[in-house]
């Protein structure tokens, strides 16, 4: 029993991160119904902004968050600027755009092959004093990064969904999620507000990427693993919804956790997969989305 | 191409007849001409690419709709021959058919749930489907008594030079075979192009409400060009097993040949009849090259950055692909050549 809900908690635990890691698409698919491939990417780069102010300034991680959250902010700005919003521009007529997703998915292509070369194929690894320590629960060990990251992705999910339902920038990202035509007559600038929250979706990265790297290793293709789980985790949770992602990505962990368990690996990834299929069909708002947005 | 010619005169002076002579007749002389195996070899690659996108074009071009689980149905083919091969012993050119049969059939049951989805979802869902047969695929070691070993996958049981059993020993063989599967997939796609049905996919593409109200059945056209696309699919996946005489998962139910198939589609030119050759005649040769020349260097990964950057490129700065510039290139070379050859005519009569 005390077994079984070891691996539960630590499905929860893990879970709670992966929907870290899908609370920026989530946010950037509310907003501008575009799929974003490279996301796992832009996670893969804030791990190396971690392990280089880890290395270079023997600074802690979670202390690297101040940092590598206003870059990771700047960073998706920037993205937005030069490449998603010109092809959102001349995509604005067409009825289901997959522009973006194409682009996006040549910069993920691209920009991990740059680290590839930059960086080579090593995997590192940032350790702390606390890496492979574990708080003990009677018979249960809790790995202590894991618990830091429940706590941190809890956080951020917390902050960002009270940014988005109490200041005036987070409803007016609401607004053009919801309705971008009226937003614009209302004199709202929508490509503005496309350009933060693209920023917004990178930044909950700069979070997930400094919580990672006390625990796994960094190297070119980290990212991929979280890039595709985060999209399962978007669409069960409903495209869009903020606690929807946290609550896919906690069934996510749970279901991987137990399904590893009893099955191999592959199998829980297959399972996962076809549970997505399943939800996809049966229920494509997801739980948490909308009847309009399928 | 789109030129038709005037009447009453010889077709051979006409350019819009002889010049798509000239570039199928270049298609089958050049590997006689350029006698080396490495040429050779990319050709068949470029063409084999070819062959796949413009496929995955019958759908993913005219219907509106991003396909992402197209190496599926190369691999349904792949394995279907070769299955029946190893443990039939039936020549993998009816089993290419039989393959292609069973992808069609798949692609119909996938289908019918997927197509309900639209845009970013339908996606979404194609490359679900990737990834959840090649896990299984990698997972599983025999189906009842069929053997299919797995990650390690299969081997094509070695003829020699039987051409029945689509084995050859030397590389032109398949050169014309794939040739020779890509004029017909052209030319089907040319038909179905001109056809009710052909402008039904575009209009649903365009858009699917409107078209519904006009009382088309939409859905059911999309149907169908997904079984063509993933009959055809099939047929190249075949291809690829007899000429590498190998298949394992990774190799063709992968995400990143499903990937690579979308690009080629979008930079040469999505749901244009000839996008998808000059597609594969631009991307794939930057891959091999970099591959050959530039990936044994310090620097690997290097190729896949060409290629992610190129895609980049294209998405800002010709995101509706190649093949317009090059048709409108085209239409003026016939316009002049046609002009100088009345021109020449007009001389001779006076």
């Amino acid at each position: 029993m005390e077994f079984f809900l070891e691996i539960l908690i630590n499905g929860v635990l893990t879970g709670s991160l992966y929907g870290l890691t899908a609370l920026g698409l989530t946010l950037v698919f509310g907003v501008m119904k575009i799929i974003n491939f490279a996301h796992g990417t832009f996670l893969m780069v804030c791990m190396y902004m971690t392990y280089g102010l880890g290395v270079g300034f023997g600074l802690d991680p979670y202390l690297c968050i101040i940092l590598v959250v206003p870059a990771a902010f700047v960073l998706g700005y920037l993205s937005q600027v030069v490449f998603v919003q010109p092809v959102l521009k001349a995509e604005r007529d067409v009825r289901e755009p997959v522009g973006v997703l194409l682009l996006t998915a040549g910069l993920w292509i691209a920009v991990n092959n740059l680290f590839l070369m930059l960086f080579g194929a090593n995997f590192r690894s940032l350790k702390t004093p606390y890496s492979d320590q574990v708080f003990e629960f009677g018979q249960m060990l809790i790995s202590r990064p894991l618990f830091y990251a429940f706590v941190f992705s809890l956080g951020a999910t917390a902050i960002l969904a009270l940014f988005l339902r109490h200041t005036h920038m987070g409803r007016a990202i609401r607004v053009v999620g919801q309705d971008r035509e009226a937003a614009s007559l209302m004199g709202v600038d929508i490509y503005r507000i496309y350009r933060i929250a693209f920023g917004l979706g990178i930044a909950t990265l700069g979070v997930a990427g400094a919580i990672i790297t006390p625990m796994l290793y960094v190297h070119p293709f980290a990212g991929d693993i979280y890039d595709i789980r985060a999209f399962v985790i978007v669409v069960l949770g409903g495209l869009g919804s903020v606690p929807g992602a946290l609550l896919g990505g906690i069934i996510i962990g749970v279901i991987e956790s137990v399904a590893s368990q009893y099955l191999t690996m592959s199998w829980a990834a297959a399972l996962i997969y076809m549970i997505f299929l399943l939800v996809l069909f049966v229920r494509p708002q997801g739980i948490f989305g909308f009847e309009k947005d399928s | 191409m789109s030129a038709m010619p005037p009447s009453g005169k010889n077709r051979w002076t006409d350019p819009a007849f002889y010049l798509p002579v000239l570039f199928i007749s270049v298609l089958l002389v050049n590997p006689l001409i350029i006698r080396s195996t490495t040429f050779t070899q990319v050709s068949i690659l470029v063409l084999w690419y070819a062959c796949l996108t413009a496929s995955w074009n019958l759908v993913g071009g005219f219907a509106g709709v991003l396909p992402l689980g197209h190496a599926v149905f190369a691999g349904i083919g792949a394995y279907t021959s070769t299955l029946l091969f190893i443990h039939a012993g039936l020549s993998p050119w009816i089993g290419m058919l039989v393959g292609g049969a069973i992808a069609a059939v798949v692609a119909l049951l996938i289908g019918v749930p997927t197509f309900k989805l639209h845009g970013a979802y339908y996606a979404l869902s194609s490359i679900a489907f990737v990834e959840v047969v090649r896990i299984i695929t990698e997972n599983t070691q025999q189906i009842g008594s069929l053997k299919i070993n797995g990650v390690q996958g299969l081997l094509v049981p070695l003829r020699g030079h039987a051409p029945l059993y689509f084995q050859f020993d030397g590389k032109l063989w398949y050169y014309y075979i794939i040739v020779a599967l890509l004029l017909i997939i052209i030319y089907i796609t040319y038909r179905i192009h001109r056809s009710r049905m052909g402008f039904y996919l575009v209009a649903g593409g365009e858009d699917q409400e409107a078209a519904e109200s006009l009382g088309i059945n939409v859905t059911r056209y999309k149907l169908v060009a997904l079984s063509l696309s993933a009959f055809f699919t099939a047929l190249t996946g075949t291809f690829y097993a007899q000429l590498v005489l190998y298949v394992f998962p990774q190799g063709i139910i992968s995400l990143n040949l499903s990937f690579e198939i979308a690009f080629i589609a979008i930079i040469g030119g999505r749901g244009t009849l000839l996008g998808p050759v000059i597609g594969a005649l631009i991307l794939v040769p930057i891959g091999e090259i970099s591959r050959i020349y530039l990936s044994g260097s310090q620097f690997i990964g290097i190729h896949l950055f060409f290629y992610g950057t190129i895609i980049v490129l294209a998405m800002l700065y010709k995101p509706s692909g190649m093949m317009r510039s090059i048709q409108t290139g085209y239409d003026r070379l016939v316009h002049k050549l046609r002009g100088a050859s009345a021109s020449a005519q007009h001389e001779g009569e006076r």
